[in-house]
């Protein structure tokens, strides 16, 4: 059953993809992303990451690919307009393209995943858990992920080894456990949001003037 | 002298003469910086430059009397003894020999010949004057090699003779000045002798205080070359004298003569100072030391020139023959110089320093440059050009006799009687009153010479003190005249001006008779012998030695004859310019009639001055102004020498000279009293017209008037040669070295036209080409910017591509 | 795991040559949402099959949210282009050169 919804997933969406890059028409290539899209949300929930597949719905199939429908229907003069590229640009882009997949493909299928897992992720050493290297050596990513979120692990984790896992629940503890940067990150969201309802609005209000000017 | 009494001595001598020295240089330096910047009508420059020389005066007279005192001398026996300064420490001196000893001849001559043996036999036990010379050192310059360039002092009877003569004459002198340059304290000067274009005359402000400043400046170095103690200090106070000289000359600048008689003299005198170099070389080479002498016991060890040069006795000690010969240097032990000189450098060094003589006291053939110097104010010419800086070159002579072999000294014999010949033959013809005076000066000077050369040392300096004094008091007198006519120096405009100005008229008469030689024959007054003027003494001492000399060297006979003709000449040039003045009927009106006598402060110098020039050879050779610096009389003279030098010159001895006295004097008195009654003939009674015989003798009238064509031989011999190397310098210049030039300058040109082709085909080809690859590569990449998105993205992917097949290429293992 | 990357390749190279060759400006931003998908599949890839955990998640929400944001600006921004040009060719969009 899983090996069957990920191959039709992946098929979905590398058909989608393929529809994407060679149909014509804009209309019908925002429909085939939309299939792509909703394939890769598929593709989530098959590796067990529910909730960014719920994300990828709501905002790619949901908001993204909306906003792309809306661009098309304001900039084009009629429906199903199309700009044609020449035959020689087709051909170019398909060497390329393919040139490209095998170099992709190849890298995918040369490396050994599993045994580089540690190399890619990083050492056990030094009384970190796995996964954790010393701030100096980089892999920082986690830090900043769970500091945003209001937990410090870099922190807390130096302490006599005391609740290594970090849960959530100890965060009260004490007062030297780090406060991480929770609010800040809410403001930053929020403040995101702002500047993308403003950039909509300016790309609205300026609309107007070839308007009145024609 | 013990040591302590010599340092004591020579250190209250050397402060004394020091402050009579400097004096004149600080009233310079006030009068010069002050009279600027002060009021031009003030006299106070003037009473200044008076104050200083008047106390140098004083100061001479209190250095005269301690160096008397030091020197164990008596003034006042010249009665007894006319030598007695050479008894040295004798035991006849002491102040109850003054006018006490009553003379016993009653001849004209004032001396008998068991005097004369007396005298002789003091000579022969030595006259040493480096015993009664005080010398030290002021401050050394700087030390070069085994040279000391020091500033030294040297104070003997000489010195302190002529310090006290100068300051003296120099004060006169300043006090007529302020009378006589009176019309310059204004601020608006007309020169009446500068003609502008249009008609006008030349205005400027006053000078008064500049004229002063002058004459302090000029007192200050003939006083620092009286005390100089070595012969490059010597040196340099004579350029600073010329420098005067020049200033003062050139006084009205803006008269053309004036500049030009100026330059004249300086560039005439420029030329001897030549020689002077010369000679200063050749010192410096051979002998390492300046220094006259070094008479100081504490510093024994270091001799000075004529230490080195002559034996305690005077002698030189010669070796070889011929060029060969050589001259062994005294007093040189323990020291790295050479223990002899060649006896004809050292005769070259003595030409050398009387080549300097020669231009600065205006002897043959350097003599023109005196007769335009007159163009400076009347004092100037007074003090200046008769009475001391020309008297340099004398004295320089004389103090520098000790080096002289006698080869120079016959040189200098030579020139004196040549220059005393030409001098008063000019004299003769000449009619303006100030250059009869400046022609008398130079046959006079020439008379010291002659004196100097034939061995008569004293009588050489004798002539140069009692000259002084009555040469500036006739100078003095024609400034009078010159100052009463108002700048009428012609005497054919003059005559009978005896009734306006009678002072000036008698105390001229007073010169002239001095320097004529006048005296009441056959009258000796008991304590002072001759009745004569100052004049008399000297001159007769110097025709007493030029007759000895010619009686023991017959080939040099002519040194006698001429100055004895001559000092008839004299006497009748001298009494033709007095009675052309003075007496006759007045030739110009209008010169008569505005004619005035001075005020005081231009005849109280005139007075004082006659005084000194009847009496300041009182007692003739005995008497206390030979006694006084005839105490530094070089060691050799007194006994005169036969055979001597390269030539076999037989030079006179004391005795000799005594024995010849009373001819060569009653010889000398003879042709002046010609003198004078011919030119009584001529030019007081009438009896003998001059124009008559100026017509007989027009040629050589002519000749006399063009100064002995001097001028124009200089003309010929050195201007128009110097013209023609200057026109043929100028072309050398013009075609030869302009051409090397141009030459050089357009092949450097064409050099630089190839450099430039270089530069442009290779240097800034090669850059260009490196600019435009760049460029055009930069233009192709600018190609890759087409602005394409989508070909920017195709290139990104190609990019990644080809890397990725690079990679694999390279690192084919990993 | 294999098959996943393999389909996020086949998205991400979609992706680039969609930007590539469309002359369409809205073309050219659904090529960058491929793009954008195709990393997000190997994240949560290696998220689950990896020792990336949770983190490969968080990121592919990041990624998600900033090609939101992306494409709304771009969106505006090719709103402006087409108002200024009347027309939404990329091939014309080369005013930076010259």
């Amino acid at each position: 059953m899983e090996t069957f919804l990920f191959v039709l997933f992946a098929l979905s969406a590398c058909g989608g993809a393929l529809a994407v890059v060679l149909t014509q028409n804009v209309v019908r290539m925002a429909f085939w992303l939309v299939i792509s899209l909703g394939s890769v949300a598929g593709l989530f929930f098959s590796l067990d990451a529910d909730f960014v597949g719920a994300v990828q719905l709501l905002i790619y199939v949901g908001g993204t690919v909306v906003l792309l429908i809306f661009g098309v229907m304001l900039t084009s003069k009629e429906p199903f307009t199309a700009i044609k590229q020449n035959p020689a640009e087709i051909v170019q882009g398909a060497v390329v393209g393919l040139a490209f997949l095998a170099m992709v493909l190849a890298t995918v299928y040369a490396v050994d995943w599993q045994s580089h897992q540690a190399v890619v992720v990083g050492h056990e050493h030094d009384g970190l858990p796995s996964g954790y290297n010393r701030p100096i050596e980089g892999n920082t990513a986690r830090s900043i992920g769970t500091a945003l979120l209001g937990v410090r692990f870099d922190r807390d984790l130096g302490k006599g080894g005391e609740h290594a896992s970090g849960e959530h629940g100890h965060a009260h503890r004490d007062h030297d456990v780090s406060t991480g940067y929770l609010l800040p990150f809410e403001v930053v969201s929020v403040h995101l949001l702002v500047v993308l309802v403003g950039a909509a609005y300016l790309a609205r209000a300026k609309r107007r003037r070839p308007v009145s000017a024609a | 002298m013990s040591p302590e009494i010599y340092s004591e001595v020579g250190s209250l001598l050397k402060w004394l003469l020091t402050a009579a020295w400097l004096l004149p240089l600080l009233g310079f330096l006030v009068e010069i910086f002050g009279g600027y910047w002060a009021d031009r009508k003030s006299k106070v420059p003037a009473y200044l430059a008076v104050g200083c020389i008047a106390t140098g005066f004083l100061l001479s007279l209190i250095a005269l009397g301690t160096w008397v005192d030091a020197a164990d001398m008596n003034l006042w026996a010249f009665e007894s003894a006319g030598h007695s300064a050479e008894h040295g420490e004798g035991a006849e001196h002491g102040d109850d020999h003054e006018h006490a000893t009553v003379a016993e001849h009653d001849h004209a001559d004032a001396h008998d010949e068991e005097h004369h043996e007396h005298a002789s036999a003091d000579e022969h036990h030595g006259n040493d004057p480096l015993k009664t010379a005080f010398s030290g050192t002021f401050y050394r310059l700087g030390k070069f090699g085994r040279l000391d360039v020091t500033l030294d002092w040297y104070i003997d009877g000489l010195t302190v003779a002529m310090f006290a003569m100068v300051t003296l004459i120099a004060s006169c002198i300043h006090i007529f000045a302020i009378g006589y340059m009176s019309d310059e304290l204004t601020e608006h000067y007309e020169d009446h002798f500068v003609h502008l274009p249009g008609g006008r005359h030349f205005h400027r402000p006053g000078r008064f205080y500049r004229f002063f400043a002058y004459l302090s400046l000029f007192c200050f170095s003939m006083l620092g070359l009286v005390l100089a103690g070595n012969i490059f200090q010597v040196f340099i106070f004579w350029e600073l004298v010329g420098v005067c000289s020049y200033l003062l000359i050139g006084f009205y600048v803006e008269r053309h003569s004036a500049s030009t008689a100026a330059n004249k003299a300086f560039i005439m005198n420029r030329v001897g100072d030549f020689g002077f170099l010369i000679g200063l070389m050749v010192i410096w080479t051979w002998f390492g030391v300046f220094q006259f002498a070094n008479t100081d016991p504490a510093h024994a060890d270091q001799a000075g020139l004529f230490q080195m040069v002559r034996t305690h006795d005077g002698t030189l000690v010669t070796e070889g023959e011929g060029m060969e010969k050589t001259v062994s240097l005294q007093h040189i032990e323990g020291e790295a110089r050479p223990s002899s000189i060649p006896y004809w450098l050292l005769t070259v060094a003595g030409l050398g320093i009387f080549a300097g003589c020669i231009g600065k006291s205006a002897q043959f053939p350097l003599q023109t440059w005196l007769p335009d110097a007159m163009e400076g104010p009347t004092p100037v010419s007074a003090l200046v050009h008769s009475a001391t800086m020309v008297a340099a070159g004398v004295y320089l002579a004389a103090r520098f006799y000790p080096m002289f072999t006698p080869e120079v000294l016959l040189v200098i014999a030579y020139v004196g009687c040549i220059t005393l010949f030409i001098g008063a033959t000019i004299a003769l013809v000449v009619t303006d009153i100030k250059r009869v005076l400046a022609y008398s000066t130079i046959s006079q000077l020439g008379y010291m010479m002659l004196a100097l050369g034939v061995g008569g040392w004293i009588a050489g300096l004798f002539h140069l003190i009692t000259h002084a004094f009555f040469k500036s008091l006739m100078f003095l007198c024609s400034g009078s005249v010159i100052h009463g006519c108002h700048h009428e120096q012609e005497m054919t405009k003059m005559g009978g001006l005896y009734k306006k100005m009678p002072i000036t008229c008698w105390t001229m008469f007073v010169g002239v008779v001095a320097i004529c030689g006048l005296a009441i024959p056959f009258v000796t007054l008991p304590a002072i012998g001759a009745v004569a003027f100052s004049g008399f003494h000297s001159k007769d001492a110097i025709i007493a030695s030029a007759l000895t000399f010619s009686s023991l060297n017959p080939v040099h006979s002519l040194l006698f004859y001429v100055p004895l003709i001559t000092a008839g000449i004299t006497a009748f040039y001298m009494f033709r310019m007095w009675f052309m003045t003075f007496f006759g009927k007045p030739k110009d009106h209008h010169v008569y009639d505005h004619a005035h006598e001075s005020p005081t402060v231009m005849t109280a110098p005139l007075l004082i001055l006659s005084f000194f020039a009847i009496f300041v050879a009182v007692g003739g050779e005995a008497g206390p102004l030979v006694t006084l610096y005839g105490a530094a009389e070089p060691a050799h003279v007194a006994m005169g020498a036969t055979d001597a030098g390269n030539i076999g010159l037989n030079l006179p001895s004391h005795e000799q000279i005594h024995n010849f006295h009373a001819q060569a004097g009653m010889a000398a008195l003879l042709v002046a009293f010609a003198g004078t009654l011919l030119a009584y003939l001529f030019y007081a009674s009438g009896a003998v017209d001059p124009g008559t015989v100026k017509r007989q003798f027009e040629s050589v009238h002519e000749f006399l008037v063009d100064k002995w064509r001097f001028d124009v031989l200089y003309d010929w011999m050195w201007q128009r040669p110097v013209h023609v190397v200057a026109s043929w310098c100028t072309a050398f210049d013009k075609y030869v070295l302009d051409g090397l030039i141009h030459g050089s300058a357009s092949s450097v040109v064409k050099i630089a036209q190839w450099d430039r082709k270089f530069d442009e085909a290779v240097v800034d080809r090669s850059v260009n080409v490196l600019g435009e690859v760049t460029m055009s590569v930069a233009n192709w990449f600018r190609g890759l910017q087409t602005g394409q998105l989508r070909q920017y993205v195709m290139l990104i992917a190609v990019s990644v591509v080809s890397l990725f097949v690079l990679v694999f290429i390279f690192f084919p293992g990993q | 795991m294999n098959a996943y990357l393999a389909v996020a390749a086949v998205l991400f190279v979609c992706g680039v040559m969609c930007m590539a060759t469309k002359r369409n400006g809205i073309g050219v931003l659904m090529g960058v949402e491929l793009v954008l998908n195709g990393a997000n599949i190997n994240f949560v890839a290696f998220s689950k099959y990896g020792l990336l955990g949770l983190d490969g998640q968080i990121f592919s929400l990041f990624v998600i949210v900033l090609a939101a944001a992306e494409a709304a600006v771009a969106l505006a921004i090719a709103l402006n282009f087409y108002n200024n040009h009347l027309t939404i060719d990329v091939d014309q969009a080369s005013e930076l050169k010259n």
